[in-house]
């Protein structure tokens, strides 16, 4: 199938759990930060430790591969 | 708090082919403006919204979904085939 091969063409799908606690004196109830990305935009480059413990650039994949991103909240919680 | 270690364990218990990246410091997160502050009694926390983002070859965003449209990643899926389908032809 077509779409199958075109998907496995895009190698990374980076889940980005994260880890909770920062330490930090705010009395906002809920802070959502802004998304200031936009289609069209350069992407930042990203330095990210990968389960092999490998680090993984954005820049890495410049020039060769397309990058699916998708960021997953607490994937692994072991509960 | 997902590690690396942690990471590890749940690509083998789901078996992904792709790498499961950790952003421990969350300065991507930061950066892409994706983090999240929640004050629960009187202790701050930060974690991550669901987002999904697809990123070209030249480094150009293409396709960003965040919060409950990116749970279904069938938008940026379809991104993806168009691009790839985009390249091919040239």
């Amino acid at each position: 199938m077509q779409t199958r091969r075109a998907i496995a063409s895009f190698l990374l799908l980076a889940a980005l759990p994260v880890s909770l606690v920062i330490p930090a004196r705010s009395q906002n109830a809920e802070q959502v930060a802004k998304t200031t990305l936009k289609v069209g935009d350069h992407a930042p480059d990203f330095t990210l430790l990968s389960d092999q413990w490998k680090t993984v650039k954005l820049s890495d994949f410049h020039g060769k591969k397309n990058v699916f991103l998708a960021v997953y909240v607490l994937a692994f919680t072991g509960g | 708090m997902d590690s690396p270690a942690a990471n590890a364990a749940f690509a083998k218990q789901i078996d992904v082919k792709f790498p499961l990246l950790s952003d421990m410091n969350k300065k991507m997160l930061k950066d892409y403006g994706i983090l999240k502050g929640y004050d629960v009694q009187s202790e701050s926390y930060q974690w991550a919204r669901r987002a999904n983002i697809v990123i070209d070859k030249d480094g150009i965003v293409q396709h960003i979904e965040e919060d409950e449209s990116a749970v279904n990643p069938n938008n940026a899926l379809s991104v993806c085939v168009d691009l790839h389908k985009k390249q091919t032809a040239k």
